[in-house]
């Protein structure tokens, strides 16, 4: 399946930005179940591109003079193959990540969720958990934002894709079972669906595993992965610190649609 | 140099710059408002809350404008960010931050002000004495000063403690000069007026530079020359400006063109200025121009050289 | 107030002997005390207050209004090591710091010390102090601990142990040189007579070991601090003025193009090398914590090309965790073939069942740490512990075992110290600072650290202890 995607970010302030550094996880890393065919970033200035710690493709743009926004696109084709088997990445041990995070820490509540499916530890169980999840977390926009943690988007009952995954990572983690988190895009053909998404890979046997959360699916043929980490923190797509700015007003828009023959 | 390191350094200097012009300003009121036959004591207490623009925050907090409430208020009031004791921690902040770029004396000299400062409020100022405090301050801020030529070497961080010391100056001798137009009303008889200029002479110890340059009586205009144009006056607006002109461009690197440039054009301004110039201009008017030049300059310093992100 | 007469000591004192006279070291500054008067003494303690305070070398306290600034409390008697108890403690100490650095990267890189099966994979990668970011990235020289610190202590039989290793950013090492500057102002008469070897030199030598870190040739260097409110504030701008580098903190450095840059009067500057004294999680806040502003925004992005070095490296957390303190002994055995010159105080880790079933059986007797405390906070010392907080510290410890280790406690050695009513005994233990560069060395000398309150065991300065003068003998001299 090839899909095209185009994704605009724009940042705007009420007043000057005296400087913003900015990390950028915008281009996808080629791998078995996706192929790259053309990417772009269209950026205000020139940014180093670097790989970071779980190997995802960095950019990072420093913007040192007065501005008051920032635009990024990222836009580009790829094609998904249509296997959901994700490369082993030996390099890091998957052990790190059955660690916790600030953002994926269990409370007294999310304990009690995971200990329900103690012992199983079976892909088929943490479907059951996954179901759980959504169950009693369905989605709503507006609810959590990108703060948010995973204890108190459990407890408030609702949230998006990120909640849903931190959800199920700290779930994971409690039960010693390594999990991360991934950024990326879905294609929908509902148009008014959010093309921007989050999901969560499982260590089993010896190989990661999609869970889909939020669209209760472990095949990742619409899925196209940009980043991966322990939590929203390590893989979302931008993330930034700027000095001065006042109140900021961030506008994204996310196109994927579908290319080539199967349109 | 570390453009943090030149702010603390040229904030060090402007705050005992100020801390000292403080007790100058106030020792001139404090002196007159003994003189109740021949002035008014609550209009001359006035003058300093006017000529630094505080009296509105002073207003905020106190019902009455008293002279014992106004002289704490410039002196150790902690809630006062123009404050003696205020600057004095300012400036000793500022140093610790640059302990490592100033010499022991001068760090010691910082310090030592301080720890006697924090003794002298458990005083009070009744206890300590006005005066003895005032002269006090000065006495500090010429041992930080003598500790700055004695001991500093002569590179950027020395040029960097002038550049404060003169701003600052600059602005709080034309403040000084303004007092009589911020008063408010044409002063009463001329011996209410020589009293007012004999005293703004002695606060900014420029007493004896009028009597070695001119013979005749002391009046607004000989004053105002002095204090303005005047070269042989180390705080004279014209002074102040040469020593920017001659810092700035004597700072390592290329920055700081605008600062140069805004310098230049004030110091030209003084050079070649005359008296008639500023009678015809008006006094205020003439040093409201100055006053919003030093800052716009003062800005311009800090975007072009001590700026931190 | 008359001449000073030496108390009385139990246990390993580094001073007296059992029966009251001093050790071979000790005879020529107890020579020299003997002519002292202890009004004198007192009037020298005095003299070292003011001259601290003038010189401004305080410390600022966690917890207390921020600003507050307090003197460490020095005492004027010198702790003294002789050449050849040197002679081991330094081999020991750099053996050690060998072994770790050798541990980091092998955990960086192969982790073979893991597939040998000395340490458990999950003590390493679920360690929250194993950074992901670290994993495959060469370092010069191979050194992830530039500056480290190795605590070591006597016990009541005079036997040194090593309590703890400091990889991370250990501090302290400004006291070492003031305190002996300070004694040298106070009684230069005796560095006169004795042969005692140099300290001062350890700015220059650090220097060296950062400037030889770096990938370029006349690197410029610069010290990162979190601030004038940080705890080692004094310590970060004494070293930074001995060694002429810039005192820098997070907002004077920016990234940009693939470099690290400080905001000078004459524009950007590049930085080479960064002796940071800031913990990883702030270093970057685009890659830890977010919430702060202590450090570079994008440090990382650039230390992983490695156009920047950071002394310490990321990461180094690993090497001095609690958790893995215990198997540094055999670190030292699979890295370097050698067995090892200091040894490890015997440790019970709580997250093994049977080890907590002794612990919580032996609770008044032993010392309960928390593997991921620092500076002496969050642990019971059960001997000086009420029956009350021992009974607490049991529930702290059933809920979480493997957030602890425990250890007996070691009666420290003492070494007397001047008090208002003459001089008595204290516990005290060493801090030598080992640098590593091209090679790995520590000048003679360290922080001691003295509990000032009779029978205590707590040094840390955080919690009232203080520091003496640590002299190492040349040989032929005492």
């Amino acid at each position: 399946m090839k899909l095209s995607i185009r994704h605009r970010t724009e940042y705007r302030y009420s007043e000057r930005v005296r400087h913003s550094t900015q990390y950028l996880r915008l281009t996808p890393r080629p791998s078995r179940r996706q192929r790259i065919l053309d990417w772009h970033l269209d950026l205000p200035e020139h940014a180093t591109r670097a790989a970071d710690g779980f190997d995802n493709i960095l950019h990072v743009l420093t913007l040192d003079h007065p501005h008051q926004s920032i635009e990024l696109t990222a836009r580009g084709q790829v094609e998904i193959v249509d296997e959901d088997r994700e490369d082993d990445d030996a390099r890091l041990s998957p052990l790190v990540f059955a660690r916790t995070s600030a953002l994926t820490a269990t409370d007294e509540a999310l304990a009690d969720l995971a200990r329900d499916y103690e012992g199983a530890g079976s892909l088929d169980s943490l479907e059951r958990l996954s179901q759980r999840i959504l169950d009693d977390m369905p989605f709503a926009a507006g609810v959590t934002d990108v703060a948010s943690d995973a204890a108190a988007a459990y407890r408030g009952g609702q949230g998006v894709c990120q909640d849903h995954t931190h959800v199920f990572l700290a779930c994971c983690r409690a039960l010693g079972i390594p999990a991360r988190y991934v950024s990326g895009y879905l294609y929908s053909d509902d148009s008014e669906h959010v093309a921007s998404h989050a999901w969560a890979e499982v260590w089993r046997d010896d190989r990661w595993h999609t869970f889909d959360v939020t669209n209760q699916t472990r095949r990742p043929r619409h899925h196209l992965k940009l980043a991966v980490g322990l939590d929203y923190l390590d893989a979302c797509p931008v993330r930034g610190v700027r000095y001065g700015g006042g109140v900021e007003s961030l506008n994204a828009v996310a196109h994927v649609r579908l290319t080539g023959a199967e349109q | 140099m570390l453009s943090r390191t030149a702010a603390d350094l040229y904030w060090l200097s402007r705050y005992f710059e100020r801390a000292e012009n403080t007790a100058r300003m106030l020792d001139v009121a404090w002196n007159l408002s003994l003189i109740p036959f021949a002035v008014d004591a609550r209009e001359e207490i006035t003058a300093p809350l006017v000529i630094t623009g505080s009296l509105a925050s002073y207003q905020a907090s106190h019902d009455d404008i008293r002279v014992d409430e106004v002289m704490h208020f410039f002196t150790l009031d902690d809630g006062n960010p123009g404050s003696i004791f205020h600057c004095l921690r300012a400036a000793r902040e500022s140093a610790h931050a640059v302990r490592g770029k100033i010499t022991a004396e001068m760090w010691e000299s910082v310090n030592s002000t301080w720890l006697e400062l924090r003794e002298i409020r458990e005083l009070g100022l009744e206890g300590y004495g006005a005066s003895e405090f005032f002269d006090w301050v000065k006495n500090r801020s010429h041992l930080f000063r003598g500790a700055t030529y004695g001991t500093s070497m002569r590179n950027d961080a020395f040029r960097f403690l002038r550049l404060g010391t003169f701003i600052e100056r600059a602005d709080n001798t034309a403040r000084i000069l303004d007092v009589k137009h911020q008063i408010g009303r044409a002063a009463g008889d001329g011996a209410v007026d020589f009293y007012r200029w004999h005293a703004l002479l002695r606060s900014v110890g420029a007493y004896e530079a009028y009597r070695e340059i001119y013979s005749e009586p002391i009046n607004a205009e000989r004053v105002s020359e002095l204090l303005i144009l005047r070269p042989e006056v180390p705080r004279s607006l014209r002074s102040c400006m040469q020593m920017l002109c001659e810092l700035l461009p004597a700072i390592e690197g290329h920055a700081g063109q605008q600062s140069k440039r805004l310098a230049a054009v004030q110091f030209a301004r003084l050079q070649y200025g005359d008296l008639d110039h500023i009678v015809d201009t008006g006094l205020h008017e003439y040093l409201t121009d100055f006053l919003r030049r030093v800052n716009e300059l003062a800005d311009t310093i800090r975007e072009e050289y001590l700026e931190v992100v | 107030m008359g001449p000073l007469s030496l108390p009385d000591v139990s246990g390993y004192d580094e001073m007296i002997l059992p029966g009251g006279k001093v050790r071979d070291a000790y005879k020529g500054y107890h020579r020299w005390l003997l002519g002292q008067a202890h009004d004198g003494l007192l009037r020298k303690r005095k003299e070292a207050e003011l001259q601290f305070h003038r010189v401004g070398i305080t410390f600022n306290v966690y917890g207390e209004e921020s600003g507050t600034e307090r003197l460490i409390p020095f005492d004027a008697l010198p702790r003294v090591i002789p050449a050849a108890d040197w002679r081991r403690l330094e081999q020991g100490a750099i053996q050690r710091v060998r072994a770790l650095n050798l541990f980091l990267h092998d955990i960086y890189h192969d982790q073979t010390i893991v597939r040998a099966g000395l340490v458990p994979a999950e003590q390493i990668f679920g360690n929250a102090q194993y950074q992901p970011c670290m994993q495959d990235l060469d370092l010069p020289n191979r050194v992830y601990s530039h500056i480290s610190g190795v605590d070591v202590i006597r016990d009541g039989a005079g036997t040194w142990y090593v309590l703890e290793d400091n990889l991370r950013t250990p501090s302290g090492v400004s006291y070492m040189i003031e305190n002996r500057r300070m004694m040298m102002r106070l009684f230069p008469e005796l560095f006169a007579h004795q042969s005692v070897a140099p300290v001062e030199h350890y700015p220059s030598l650090l220097l060296e070991t950062l400037q030889e870190s770096g990938a370029v040739p006349n690197p410029t260097v610069v010290l990162l601090t979190p601030g004038r409110f940080n705890s080692a504030y004094f310590e970060h701008a004494f070293l930074a003025q001995q060694m002429g580098i810039e005192l820098v903190e997070g907002a004077d450095l920016f990234v940009k193009d693939g470099f690290v840059f400080m905001r000078t009067t004459a524009g950007p500057q590049r930085v080479d090398v960064i002796y940071r004294r800031i913990d990883d999680d702030y270093l970057d806040p685009l890659a830890f914590r977010p919430d702060s502003m202590l450090g570079v925004p994008g440090l990382l992005s650039v230390y992983r090309e490695g156009n920047v070095i950071l002394a310490n490296a990321v990461g180094t957390g690993v090497g001095d965790d609690k958790s893995i303190y215990p198997y540094v002994p055999d670190m030292i055995r699979f890295y370097l073939d050698e067995e090892p010159i200091l040894a490890n105080v015997p440790t019970w880790q709580c997250r093994d069942p049977k080890a907590l079933d002794h612990v919580l059986a032996h609770l008044p007797e032993l010392v309960v740490k928390e593997v991921h405390g620092a500076g002496g906070y969050g642990m019971l010392v059960g001997p000086a512990a009420s029956h009350a907080e021992i009974e607490a510290f049991r529930e702290r410890l059933r809920a979480r075992p493997a957030n602890y280790i425990a250890q007996p406690t070691l009666s420290l050695s003492t070494c007397p110290i001047f008090v208002d009513e003459g001089i008595a005994p204290r516990h005290i233990d060493l801090r030598p600072f080992v640098l590593s560069g091209k090679d790995t060395r520590l000048v003679p000398g360290g922080l001691t650290r003295v509990a000032m309150s009779a029978g205590s065991l707590v040094v840390n300065s955080s919690q009232g202890g203080g520091t003496k003068d640590t002299w190492v003998l040349e040989d032929g001299s005492c």
